[in-house]
């Protein structure tokens, strides 16, 4: 019995053994992923690659750098309405069998391969539509792939909004604008911008959407919308990395490394953000 | 009511911000769009070059060069494939379609482009072969073919050492890696000619084109662009590869080995400025108006067996008058010899010019932009 | 603990707040904006889809069932003349279009890659739920999070760079000899780039998602189930295995199914070490290979170039192919985290 009971402790202590052996290795992956990009990017980083444009294969990142931000940027002006807007309407105004619709179409947003989304914009607006490469272009690919994040955690957000506080502000007599302007969004505001900075994250980190859509320019972005390719950091490290120069190799590590401070950043405020939301749940409950 | 006093305060602040936020959003979009336009008035005549990976060093020392001179035009180039060059410019996307390749018959029937030479080109064989990267491989079509096609298998094969008789004993029972291009190339398009107008088995076969169905070969792997070739032949040993010698630089840096190929005349030579200068004068004079001709196997005993014209696939209607006059105005200045045609910048990739009588046809078809 | 990770499924919350159902004001210009704002979600699913249909129309009546049963894509001769007929859609000469080699190489990858994260995702999973000290769980929790953002090229520069060398110089040679007498494990150790490097490197991308959705199911199951376990006189193991595991079953297996659909649509990192194969199937673990997202990126530069057009749209129709099947294994993935949120 006794022996009986030691073979369990021990066959216990070996299978955690091996999990908490598996949390050290998926950390240790990590680590070496991290340590590749910041190791070759901090090397690669020089003050000059923020002020000069792409020469051919050498050169620097300011108008990768640009590109993603005025790419991001707008996706982000173009994704916020639509996406908010949607998961308003279903949470306040829909009715029962549209709501399941407009639901649906997300989750079949979300399956829709990210290659699709770009293979798409080219034929419709690029050739058909005869913008050509161009800013629109790929800053509506990031709207559409960035769409089923926003208009999910807004969802959920507005969903969560508690019911016992609404009833007691109409209660009260406030007018349903009022009451959804007043409790309902700063309610869901954290975290719908929590969604909006994932999204944020996964646009910063594409690539595939983009190749047919800004295509590539060595120049600054000019602000016209359409006829006029824009460059971004993820075409740098997937192109740069194949060509058989040092300098590429080093402004593809540069990119990366530039890339991964970008969605740090997201990332961090994403969290600041939940956390927050947290423990404003957590004082209300 | 203490209790509930921040909490609307927030509440209220929230509220506010919302709305500003809302109309900061409209203001913004519209200053997006003014600016837009007003920086799409105003700013220099973009130029996008795509395609080749080939003709992409010359491009890029060319448009630097022309650049400097000249501040009302923007070239962007890019390395993107001849396959990519020819759709786009096709497509209107791009106006300059670089292409190693002439365009097809049927691609010709569904739009009149034109197919201007700008240089002369050649490619190479690269290989990985640890220990023998230093010698100089004699390899014929239907050896290549035969790689290709998975029929020969290790680099100790009867055929390969039937060609390289000195180093027999040295060459390795691996297996070869063959690489080919993923992306549509006009490399994959002038190497599958030389296989298809040297091996029956082949003409019949794959054939030749900017993208070809590549025979089942279980190691086969395949690299987008010369600069990924380069790459994949550097990373992985045993590897074969075929590489446009604007990267001669690379592959000797990489420490890759290069082949003598077969010619037609059954000499094997090494691309040098001397044999491909052969095998293009024996094809100027055959050389259509159209100038759609392929240069590979050329005849004579001089000849390097793989080289070719760089076009520059041009769509001859051009819609706005600002851009034809930026196209025209460059790519006259590249056909020019005291322009694009010096030899310092074509050395620099080991391209010749084209003669003046290539080059004249070339002017010809320039004059055709409209 | 919110996630940030989203899981599908996740937005299914009754509906809580709704001021304005509660008065005749939802005919205001709010609900018209907002409901301008849904039917542009509706109206651009419905047309990606209408237009993916429209457009590979001619190549689905070109080639038939032979995009799921053949292995030769063939563009055809560009150069040539006349032309290859199907139902009466012209491509060039000689074009095929099989895309069972991406097809196979899609799922293989995939189901390769699950076989790796799947265990160590649990584990992990698990020692985050039952072993960490509470201040180590939030930090463990962040990196975790961070790894899912880590984006596609990132993950395709690092593969590139060390997964492939170390696979082509290391692991292949070593299997192939030693384990060559296994089945799939012996023959040619190739370059590195293949199936196993894009399996590793689809495992370590879609594990994050696992974990967090694993870890989420864990903690939304009642402490009590593994308590009174343990009260029973079983070791921790026992209890996690034999009383809390099989309560989440099903959420387990909606993870799996989330984290499968990710490694299916996955494209750049997968494109960078993949290999790139055309026209053959695998031979081994570590023969060259080809998915469908990745062949949609690096065959249609290639597939423009075809005149007749055909060659497009049947780089479009594997396209649809791929949403078709990530839509089935979402849907599945769904009603299975549905059934389990239900069953508590």
């Amino acid at each position: 019995m006794v022996s009986h009971v030691k073979r369990n402790v021990a066959i216990s202590r070996f299978w955690w053994v091996l999990c908490i052996a598996s949390l050290v290795g998926a950390l240790l992956v990590l680590l070496s992923l991290f340590g590749f990009v910041f190791v070759r990017g901090i090397a690669a980083i020089r003050p000059d690659i923020f002020v000069t444009v792409t020469q051919g294969i050498a050169g620097g990142l300011a108008n990768a750098i640009a590109g993603t931000m005025l790419l991001v940027t707008l996706a982000v002006v173009l994704v916020v309405p639509v996406g908010i807007g949607a998961a308003i309407w279903v949470t306040q105004f829909a009715p029962d069998r549209l709501r399941i619709v407009v639901r649906l179409s997300i989750d079949v947003l979300f399956g829709v391969p990210s290659i699709v989304v770009g293979y798409f914009l080219y034929v419709a607006l690029v050739e058909t539509a005869g913008w050509g490469f161009s800013l629109v272009a790929g800053s509506l690919a990031l709207a559409i792939i960035m769409l089923p994040y926003v208009y999910r955690a807004a969802d959920l957000a507005f969903s969560a909004v508690p019911r016992d506080l609404v009833e007691a502000s109409v209660a009260l007599g406030a007018r349903p604008l009022t009451t959804f302007l007043r409790v309902a969004f700063p309610w869901a505001l954290p975290g719908t911008l929590t969604g909006l900075l994932i999204g944020v994250g996964i646009a910063l980190g594409e690539t595939a959407p983009l190749i047919y859509t800004a295509g590539w320019s060595n120049y600054m972005p000019t602000l016209a919308p359409t006829h006029s390719p824009v460059g971004y950091l993820t075409y740098v490290v997937w192109t740069f990395i194949n060509e058989p120069f040092k300098e590429s190799h080093q402004l593809a590590y540069a990119a990366a490394f530039l890339l991964m401070i970008g969605i740090f950043v997201t990332n961090f405020v994403a969290r600041a953000a939940v956390e927050y939301w947290a423990s404003r749940t957590r004082s209300h409950a | 009511m203490r209790e509930g006093g921040p909490e609307r305060c927030t509440a209220l602040v929230i509220f506010n911000e919302g709305n500003y936020m809302r109309k900061l959003t409209a203001v913004a979009l519209a200053a997006v769009f003014a600016l837009g336009s007003l920086a799409a008035a105003r700013a220099a005549t973009p130029i996008l070059e795509t395609g080749s990976s080939l003709l992409y060093p010359l491009m890029n020392i060319w448009v630097a060069s022309y650049q400097a001179k000249n501040h009302g035009v923007q070239i962007t180039t890019q390395s993107t494939g001849s396959g990519t060059g020819i759709s786009q410019a096709i497509a209107g996307v791009a106006q300059i379609g670089a292409s190693d390749a002439y365009m097809g018959d049927p691609q010709m029937r569904g739009h009149r482009m034109l197919n201007i030479p700008l240089a002369i080109s050649a490619q190479q064989i690269n290989y990985n072969l640890p220990g023998l990267n230093n010698v100089h491989l004699h390899l014929s079509g239907p050896v290549l073919a035969g790689i290709y096609m998975g029929r020969i298998k290790y680099w100790n094969d009867p055929q390969i050492k039937a060609l390289n008789r000195p180093y027999a004993g040295r060459l390795p029972h691996r297996t070869i890696i063959p690489v080919h291009r993923t992306d549509g190339s006009g490399d994959t398009f002038i190497f599958s000619q030389y296989l298809s107008f040297t091996t029956p088995m082949w003409s019949h076969g794959p054939g030749y084109g900017t993208s070809i169905s590549w025979p089942s070969v279980p190691t086969a792997v395949g690299a987008n662009g010369n600069p990924g070739m380069v790459q994949a032949c550097k990373a992985t040993p045993y590897s074969i590869a075929y590489i446009g010698v604007s990267f001669i630089n690379e592959t000797n840096k990489a420490g890759l080995g290069y082949a003598l190929l077969k010619n037609r005349a059954g000499r094997f030579l090494a691309p040098t400025a001397s044999t491909i200068g052969s095998a293009a004068a024996a094809m100027y004079s055959k050389t259509p108006r159209d100038e759609r001709i392929s240069l590979v196997f050329a005849p004579g005993a001089n000849s390097y067996p793989i080289i070719n014209y760089e076009y520059a696939i041009v769509n001859p209607h051009q819609k706005s008058a600002q851009t034809r006059e930026a196209l025209v105005k460059f790519l006259s200045w590249v056909l020019d010899h005291n322009g694009g045609q010096q030899m310092h910048f074509l050395n620099a990739v080991h391209f010749l010019p084209l003669p003046g009588s290539i080059a004249k046809l070339s002017r010809t078809q320039i004059a055709q932009i409209h | 603990m919110a996630s940030l990770t989203p899981t599908v499924g996740g937005s299914r919350a009754r509906r809580a707040a709704v001021p304005f159902s509660q008065s005749p004001a939802s005919g205001t210009l709010a609900g018209v904006l907002t409901s301008i704002a849904a039917g542009i979600c509706l109206l651009l699913v419905v047309l990606m889809l209408l237009f993916l249909l429209w457009y590979t129309w001619p190549a689905i009546r070109y080639n038939g069932l032979s995009i799921l049963s053949d292995i030769t894509w063939n563009i055809g001769n560009q150069y040539g003349t006349g032309s290859s007929i199907h139902n009466g859609v012209a491509a060039e000469p000689g074009a095929e279009f099989g895309g069972l080699v991406f097809l196979v190489g899609t799922l293989l990858s995939a189901l390769l890659a699950m076989v790796f994260a799947v265990p160590l995702a649990l584990g992990v999973a698990l020692t985050i739920v039952y072993r960490l000290p509470e201040r180590l769980r939030l930090p463990t929790n962040a990196l975790i999070e961070l790894m899912a953002g880590i984006p596609s090229v990132v993950y395709g520069l690092w593969g590139t760079i060390v997964l492939v060398p170390w696979v082509g110089n290391h692991v292949a040679p070593f299997v192939t000899h030693h384990f060559g007498f296994i089945p799939f494990l012996g023959g040619d150790a190739g370059s590195g780039n293949g199936l196993f490097a894009a399996a590793i490197v689809l495992a370590i991308m879609v594990m994050p998602i696992m974990v967090a959705t694993v870890r989420d199911v864990l903690l939304a199951q009642p402490k009590s189930i593994y308590e009174a376990s343990m009260a029973l006189g079983s070791t921790s193991w026992q209890a996690v295995t034999h009383a809390v595991l099989p309560s989440v079953r099903t959420g387990i297996v909606g993870a799996i199914l989330v984290a499968f659909g990710r490694a299916l649509g996955e494209t750049m990192a997968v494109l960078m070490v993949a290999g790139n194969a055309i026209n053959i199937l695998p031979q081994n673990i570590f023969s060259p290979i080809n998915t469908i997202a990745a062949v949609v990126v690096s065959q249609l530069e290639s597939a423009v170039s075809d005149a007749s057009g055909v060659a497009q749209r049947s780089l479009a129709e594997l396209a649809l192919v791929l949403f078709v099947i990530s839509l089935a294994v979402n849907t599945i993935a769904r009603v299975a985290i549905r059934g389990q949120d239900r069953s508590h």
